[in-house]
C-alpha cells in the first residue's frame, strides 16, 4: 500500500526522517518497499518557483497559430509574459506557474526561452504536468480565490514523499492511512490523533423514504449499511483531493468515486456509491447470487456467477459482486444526482473463494479478504458523507439505514508477565507492556495475581490469545533487545542416520568416478514416455499429474529420472558441451492407492560424450556399456552391496547392451544400458550414450550388516591362472558363479583378466582367462591342496556349462 | 673378517694394512696392490670386467696360485692359501664397489639426459562435482548437526492437512493467497515448504525434538526470481523453557557459521501462520559489510531466513501442551543462501543445470 507521507501527518506527528522511520517499520513487521519522491522535486527553493499566476492578457502569438502570449501576474511587480499552447488559456484566468529554473516532476528543468520570436518566463501548467492526470487537453484553471504569487504548496501538495508497505495479511488494520498512522505511534512513540468525526448537516427527508436493505446471508454479510446523498453535481475533485488520490497510486476520476477512494484509503472500509434511480423497487437485497446469474462488471466484462457469490442487488437482479467489483449497470455517471452510499462488510473466506472464482482482485476486496472491522463503517459513511457535501454539493438524508449481525463480544485477553518472559527469554516491565498495548489501542488493567486483563479493540481481530499480546510486545519492545542464548541441550546428541550417511556417499562415490551432479525438476512433460519408447501398458507411465501445472511441460511428477539426464545431455550439447558425465539424486513419485503417491529415492547416471577430455595423453576409455558398469560396481564397491546384471531389455535401451540390475536377493533394483538411438534421436544425442537408474532406497535396504575387520595378514593368498573355452553366448557371470560355488570358502575371488574369440579357440566359442585367489583364514594352503581343488573346480565347469581347459 | 673398502671417486683404491701386514709373499702382495690400483683406474663398467677378468677371472694369476696349491711345499701352503683367499676376497670386494660406483654414475649420467617437458598437461583424471546446493544444504546440515540437531525427511507431495491447515493455516486463512500452490486434487498438493515435516515430526516423537528438514518443494511461480522448485531447509527446536532470545542465538550461530564470524544479524518482526511471535533475519551484507551496495539495495542487510516462535495452535495439533512446552521454527531456502555466499547472480542457474555452471563449484 502506497502512504503519503503528508496524509499520514494528518493523523500522527511524526517526528523522524522518513529513512529512520522506514527502518522502523521494517523491524516492527511492515517492510517499506520502498520510498519515493512523487510531484515537484521537493527542495523548498524548487517549490517557490511553482506559484499560482493571473492571466491578465492573452492574445494570439504574432508567429504562430497554436501559440497564445500571456500577460500574467504572479504577485512580482511586473507582470511576466508567459507563451502558452494549451487551447483554453483565457485572459481572466487563474492558472498554475512554473517559473524559470523549476525542475518539473519529470525532471526537466523549465528555462526562460524564446519561442517563435517571443521570449517565455516561465510555463501555465496542465495536470498532468503536475501529475495529477494521465492526460490534459489544456492549463488547469484554479479556484479564483487563490492569490497571485502565492505558492501552490500553499493550497495543495504538489510534492511529497510516499512510503510504499508491504502489510502482513493477519494486519488488514494497517491497510489504511490512519491504521498506518496508529502503527507509526505505536512503535515511534509520536502522539496519535485518536479522536476523529466528521461532521455534517442532514437534511429532514429520511433514509428509510429513499431506500430498504434487506440482507438475506447474514452469514457472509455481517453488516450493510447505506446513507443516501441528493442533489450532488458529478464533476472533478478539488486539486487536494486529485493530489491525494495520485499520490496514493490511484486514478482520480469523478468527485464522488473520488471520495469513496479516499475514504478506502484514509480508513481501510470500502465503500460503494449507486445512482440511486438504478436501484429498481427502491430496494436492495443482499444475497447469494442465483446459480448462472449474470452480471457485467465495471471492468466491461460478462460474468456468469454461482451460488456461492454474494451479490448486491435490488429488487430484480444483481448489479454488484459484493466486495468484489461493482456492476456497470448502477455504476456513478456524469448525470447521477442522487446516491445510495454503501458501507458493508463481508466474510474474507467468502470474499477470497470469489476472487478465486472469478480470477477478479480489487483494492476493496484484497482488503475484505483478510477480514475488516465491522465497527468502523459508521465513522467511514460519516468521512464520505461530509467530503461529498463539500465536493459535491450535495445533502444527506437523516439517518442510516444499518442491517447488521450482533456485534462481537468484547475481547478481554489475560496476559502473565511470567508468560511473557517464558516465551521471549527477556524481561519486560509491566508499565512498559501497558504502555505497548495502549498505544496499540488496547485497554490494559492490572489485576490483584500480578495479571493484566487487556481488551482488544475492533480493529485488532488479529490479538485473540495471550500469545498474539506476546508478539506485539516483543516487536515493539524490540527485537534488538533480545539477548541472544543458546537452547540447553537435553537428551539426544544428533548426527546423521545411516541412510542418510549412506545417501551422501552415493553422491560422493559418483562425484568422485568424475561425474557431475545436476538437479532437474520433478516435473515432465506429457510426451516423455512417447519419447523413451514405452510400452502403452508401461507401469512408469503411470504418474502423479498436476491438477493447475505452471504449463504443459510440467505437467507430471517424473517416475524416472533418465528424462531430466538427456534433457540435460540435449541442452548441453546445445551449447557444444559435448562431453556430458553427469548423475542425479532425487526422488520418483509413483500413483497408489492410499493417499498420496509413492516416493522413491532414485539414482541416475548418464555418460554421453568422449569419456576422456581432448588431451595429449589419451588412455582411450571407451564410452560404452563396460563403462557404465564400472561405474555401478565402483558404487556398489564403495556402498558394500553386490549387485547381479541380467541381460535385459527396456524399451529406451539397446536391446544387446543393456542388463537389468538385481540385488542379492533377487530383487530388481534398476537397469543399465547403452540408450536405444530412437531415443537419443529424440534428444539430438548422438550414439553412444550409456545410463542406468537405481532405486536407492531399495539398494540401501539391501545392504547387511556393518563391516567387520578380516585379518589377511596372517597366512598368503594363493593365486592361479586358468583359461577355459566356453560357447559364446555362456554368460562370464555363470562361469563365475559355478567356480565360486565349488570353490567354497577357500576361493577368495575370481577375476576375468581376458576374454578371447577368434581362430585359436574355434567358431562359436571363447575364451576366458581367470585369476584364482585362495585363502585359508587358519592355515598356509599346500600347492597339493590348492591343485585338488582347481580340479575339482575344472571339473564343475565341464559338467555344468561344458567348459574346456584351453590347451 | 670384514675388510674396508677404501675407495675414492675416480682415485686410487688404498691397501688395507691389516691385510698387507698379513702378507709376506712378494707375489701376493704385488697382485693384492696392482689388483687395487688397477680397479681405482677402470673408467667404465667395461674396463672394469677386464680388470676383473685380468686379476680374478680364470685365468688369474692368484686364482692360478690358489688353484696350484698342492703342488707348493707343504710349508708354503697355509700362507697362500690363507693370504691368498683373503686377498682374493678383497680384490672381490673392491671390484663390486666400484662396479656400485659405476653404475651409480653411468644412471646419474643417463638421468641427466633424460628429461621431459614439466609444462604440458599432465594426465586427466576425471573429476566430478557435488551441485552447488547440494554442497550448500550439506554446509547448513553440518551446522546443525554439529549443534546436535538430527535431520528429518517427509514427503514431497503432501497433504493439504500438513502442508497448511496443521500449521494454522485454515482453508479460508489469507496467509494461503501468498503461496501459489501445485494441487494433485483438493487435498493432495506439491508442498509449498518443507515446514509439514514438523508437524510429521512431533507426531512420531515427545519433546525434546531438535530437527532439520532439508528438501525440495514447490510453488506455482516462474519468472526471473521464481523457479517452481527450490530447496529449504526448515528448522525444529521444541522443549522446556525455549525463548525467542534461544531463537536469536541459534540463528546468530547459524549465519556467523555460514557466512563468517564477522556477519551481524538482525531480527525484523513479520507474520507467518505458525510462528508468534514470526521474524525475518537479516545478515549484514557481505559484499559492503553493511554500508549499503547494489546487492542489499542499500539497505546493508540482506534477508536470509523466516522464523518464530512455535504457534501454539500448531501444539494443538500434535497433542503438545503450549503451557508444558515452547519451541522455534525457522526456514530458509538453500538457493538465496547459495546465492549470496558464492554470488550467483541468477537463480535459474541452479535448474538450467549448465555445466559450465556446475563444474565451477
Amino acid at each position: 500500500m502506497k502512504a503519503p507521507l503528508s496524509w499520514l501527518r494528518d493523523y500522527v506527528d511524526i517526528q523522524m526522517d522518513v529513512e529512520e522511520l522506514a527502518s522502523r517499520l521494517a523491524l516492527t513487521g511492515t517492510e517499506v518497499e520502498r520510498v519515493t519522491d512523487v510531484g515537484v522535486p521537493g527542495d523548498d527553493q524548487n517549490l517557490g518557483r511553482f506559484v499560482v499566476g493571473k492571466v491578465l492578457e492573452c492574445v494570439r502569438h504574432p508567429n504562430a497559430d497554436k501559440l497564445s502570449v500571456c500577460t500574467v501576474d504572479i504577485g512580482a511587480e511586473a507582470p511576466q509574459t508567459i507563451v502558452c499552447g494549451a487551447p483554453n488559456v483565457a485572459a481572466g484566468q487563474t492558472v498554475a506557474v512554473v517559473l524559470p529554473g523549476g525542475v518539473m516532476p519529470d525532471g526537466t528543468c523549465i528555462r526562460e526561452a524564446k519561442l517563435r520570436g517571443v521570449v517565455s518566463a516561465g510555463m501555465i501548467l496542465s495536470e498532468a504536468e503536475l501529475g495529477l492526470a494521465a492526460k490534459s487537453a489544456g492549463t488547469m484553471e484554479l479556484p479564483d480565490d487563490w492569490e497571485a504569487g502565492k505558492r501552490l504548496t500553499d493550497y495543495f501538495a504538489i510534492a511529497d514523499q510516499v512510503l510504499e508497505v508491504e502489510v502482513t495479511p493477519n494486519r488488514p488494520d494497517c491497510l489504511s492511512v490512519r491504521g498506518l498512522a496508529r502503527e507509526i505511534a505505536a512503535i515511534t512513540g509520536a502522539r496519535f490523533d485518536e479522536e476523529i468525526a466528521f461532521p455534517y448537516p442532514e437534511t429532514d427527508r429520511r433514509v428509510e423514504e429513499d431506500i430498504a436493505i434487506e440482507v438475506r446471508d447474514p452469514d457472509i454479510c455481517p453488516r450493510y449499511a447505506g446513507r443516501v446523498i441528493r442533489g450532488v453535481t458529478i464533476q472533478d475533485s478539488p486539486f487536494w483531493m486529485k493530489a491525494r488520490i495520485s499520490h496514493a497510486g490511484m486514478r482520480p476520476i469523478s468527485n464522488v468515486v473520488d471520495v469513496t477512494n479516499y475514504v478506502l484509503w484514509a480508513l481501510g472500509q470500502p465503500l460503494h456509491a449507486f445512482d440511486l434511480h438504478t436501484i429498481r423497487g427502491g430496494r436492495i437485497v443482499v444475497r447469494r447470487a442465483y446459480p448462472g446469474e449474470e452480471i457485467t462488471t465495471l471492468d466491461n466484462e460478462h460474468r456468469v456467477l454461482t451460488d456461492d457469490m454474494l451479490v448486491i442487488a435490488d429488487a430484480q437482479q444483481a448489479s454488484v459482486v459484493a466486495g468484489v467489483m461493482g456492476g456497470l449497470e448502477s455504476e456513478i455517471t456524469e448525470n447521477t444526482t442522487d446516491i445510495l452510499l454503501e458501507g458493508a462488510n463481508f466474510s474474507g473466506p467468502s470474499i477470497m473463494r470469489t476472487e478465486a472464482a472469478l480470477g477478479l482482485r480489487s483494492e476493496a476486496s484484497t482488503r475484505y479478504e483478510k477480514g475488516l472491522d465491522p465497527e468502523i463503517i459508521p465513522l467511514a459513511l460519516d468521512m464520505a458523507c461530509k467530503l461529498l457535501v463539500e465536493l459535491c454539493g450535495g445533502t444527506v438524508s437523516t439517518g442510516t439505514v444499518d442491517v447488521r449481525t450482533e456485534p462481537r463480544p468484547e475481547v478481554v485477553l489475560r496476559l502473565r508477565p511470567e508468560r511473557v518472559e517464558r516465551v521471549l527469554g527477556e524481561k519486560v516491565t509491566g508499565a512498559e507492556m501497558t504502555a505497548i498495548l495502549v498505544q496499540l489501542g488496547c485497554d490494559v488493567q492490572r489485576r490483584r495475581d500480578e495479571t493484566y486483563a487487556v481488551s482488544v479493540p475492533s480493529f485488532r481481530a488479529d490479538l485473540a490469545r495471550e500469545i498474539d499480546l506476546i508478539e506485539e510486545i516483543a516487536r515493539i519492545h524490540g527485537l534488538d533487545q533480545i539477548p541472544p542464548t543458546l537452547p540447553a541441550r537435553r537428551e539426544g546428541w544428533g548426527g546423521l542416520t545411516p541412510k542418510q550417511t549412506y545417501m551422501r556417499s552415493i553422491e560422493d562415490l559418483l562425484a568422485g568416478a568424475g561425474l557431475c551432479q545436476i538437479i532437474a525438476y520433478s516435473f515432465l512433460d506429457e510426451k516423455w514416455a512417447d519419447r523413451l519408447r514405452l510400452a502403452e501398458n508401461d507401469p512408469r507411465r503411470a504418474t502423479v499429474r498436476l491438477s493447475n501445472p505452471l504449463s504443459g511441460d510440467q505437467a507430471v511428477m517424473r517416475s524416472m529420472l533418465l528424462p531430466g539426464l538427456l534433457a540435460t545431455a540435449q541442452r548441453n550439447t546445445a551449447v557444444r558441451e559435448e562431453r556430458v558425465h553427469i548423475f542425479e539424486l532425487g526422488r520418483v513419485f509413483r500413483p497408489s492407492a492410499a493417499e498420496l503417491p509413492e516416493e522413491m529415492s532414485h539414482v541416475g547416471v548418464l555418460i554421453c560424450g568422449d569419456w576422456e577430455a581432448d588431451s595429449w595423453l589419451r588412455a582411450d576409455v571407451r564410452v560404452d556399456y563396460y563403462l557404465g558398469k564400472g561405474v555401478v560396481e565402483r558404487l556398489c564397491a564403495g556402498l558394500d552391496r553386490d549387485l547381479k546384471f541380467v541381460a535385459a531389455g527396456e524399451p529406451f535401451l539397446h536391446p544387446g547392451k543393456s542388463a537389468s540390475l538385481q540385488d542379492e536377493k533377487g530383487r530388481y533394483v534398476g537397469w543399465l544400458g547403452e540408450v536405444h538411438p530412437l531415443v537419443l534421436q529424440a534428444y539430438d544425442l548422438k550414439d553412444p550414450v550409456v545410463a542406468l537408474e537405481l532405486d536407492a532406497d531399495l539398494l540401501f535396504a539391501s545392504g547387511s550388516a556393518a563391516t567387520t575387520f578380516k585379518d589377511l595378514f596372517a597366512y598368503p593368498e594363493v593365486e592361479q591362472d586358468l583359461a577355459l573355452v566356453v560357447g559364446s553366448t555362456l554368460p562370464a557371470a555363470a562361469v563365475v558363479e559355478s567356480l565360486r560355488r565349488c570353490g567354497g570358502a577357500l576361493l577368495q575371488d575370481v577375476a576375468i583378466f581376458d576374454v578371447y574369440e577368434g581362430s585359436q579357440v574355434g567358431q562359436g566359442k571363447k575364451s576366458l582367462a581367470l585369476r584364482l585367489s585362495f585363502r585359508a583364514a587358519d592355515r598356509t594352503l599346500s600347492e597339493a591342496e590348492v591343485n585338488e581343488l582347481r580340479e575339482t573346480m575344472v571339473a564343475t565347469v565341464r559338467k555344468e556349462l561344458g567348459a574346456e581347459l584351453r590347451g | 673378517m670384514s675388510v674396508r673398502i677404501c675407495c675414492s671417486e675416480g682415485g686410487a683404491i688404498t691397501a688395507n694394512d691389516t691385510i698387507l701386514e698379513q702378507i709376506s709373499r712378494d707375489d701376493l702382495r704385488r697382485i693384492y696392490t696392482d689388483g687395487l690400483a688397477t680397479i681405482g683406474e677402470a673408467a667404465d663398467l667395461a674396463a672394469l670386467e677386464a680388470v676383473r677378468v685380468r686379476f680374478l677371472g680364470r685365468k688369474a694369476e692368484l686364482v692360478l696360485l690358489l688353484r696350484s696349491i698342492s703342488e707348493l711345499p707343504p710349508q708354503e701352503r697355509p700362507e697362500v692359501g690363507k693370504v691368498g683367499n683373503l686377498v682374493r676376497k678383497a680384490l672381490e670386494d673392491t671390484v663390486e664397489a666400484k662396479r656400485a660406483e659405476l653404475e651409480s654414475r653411468e644412471l646419474v649420467q643417463a638421468l641427466g639426459s633424460d628429461q621431459i617437458d614439466v609444462t604440458l598437461p599432465g594426465r586427466r583424471l576425471p573429476l566430478g562435482h557435488l551441485h552447488l546446493i547440494t554442497q550448500t544444504q550439506r554446509e547448513i546440515e553440518d551446522i546443525f548437526l554439529a549443534m546436535g540437531y538430527d535431520i528429518a525427511d517427509g514427503p514431497e507431495v503432501e497433504t493439504d492437512y500438513y502442508n497448511f491447515e496443521a500449521l494454522n493455516t485454515p482453508a479460508d486463512h489469507p496467509a494461503r493467497s501468498l503461496q501459489d500452490t501445485f494441487f494433485v486434487t483438493d487435498t493432495v498438493v506439491l508442498r509449498t515448504h518443507t515446514s509439514p515435516v514438523e508437524v510429521r515430526t512431533m507426531e512420531k516423537q515427545r519433546p525434546p525434538v531438535r530437527i532439520i528438514a532439508p528438501g525440495k518443494v514447490y510453488r506455482r511461480d516462474s519468472d526471473a526470481t521464481h523457479t517452481p522448485m527450490f530447496h529449504q531447509v526448515e528448522g525444529l527446536v521444541v522443549d522446556r523453557d525455549i525463548t525467542l532470545a534461544d531463537l536469536k542465538g541459534t540463528l546468530e550461530t547459524f549465519t556467523r557459521a555460514m557466512f563468517g564470524a564477522d556477519r551481524k544479524v538482525r531480527l525484523r518482526a513479520h507474520f507467518f501462520p505458525f510462528t508468534e511471535p514470526s521474524v525475518e533475519v537479516d545478515v549484514s551484507c557481505m559484499a559492503c559489510d553493511g554500508a549499503g551496495c547494489r546487492l542489499c539495495k542499500r539497505t546493508g542487510w540482506l534477508e536470509i531466513l523466516g522464523a518464530g516462535m512455535t504457534d501454539p495452535n500448531v501444539f494443538g495439533f500434535v497433542d503438545y501442551d503450549p503451557e508444558e512446552y515452547t519451541g522455534f521454527a525457522f526456514g530458509m531456502g538453500v538457493e538465496r543462501i547459495a546465492m549470496l555466499k558464492y554470488g550467483v547472480n541468477d537463480l535459474r542457474l541452479f535448474f538450467e543445470n549448465d555445466l559450465r555452471f556446475l563444474r565451477q563449484f
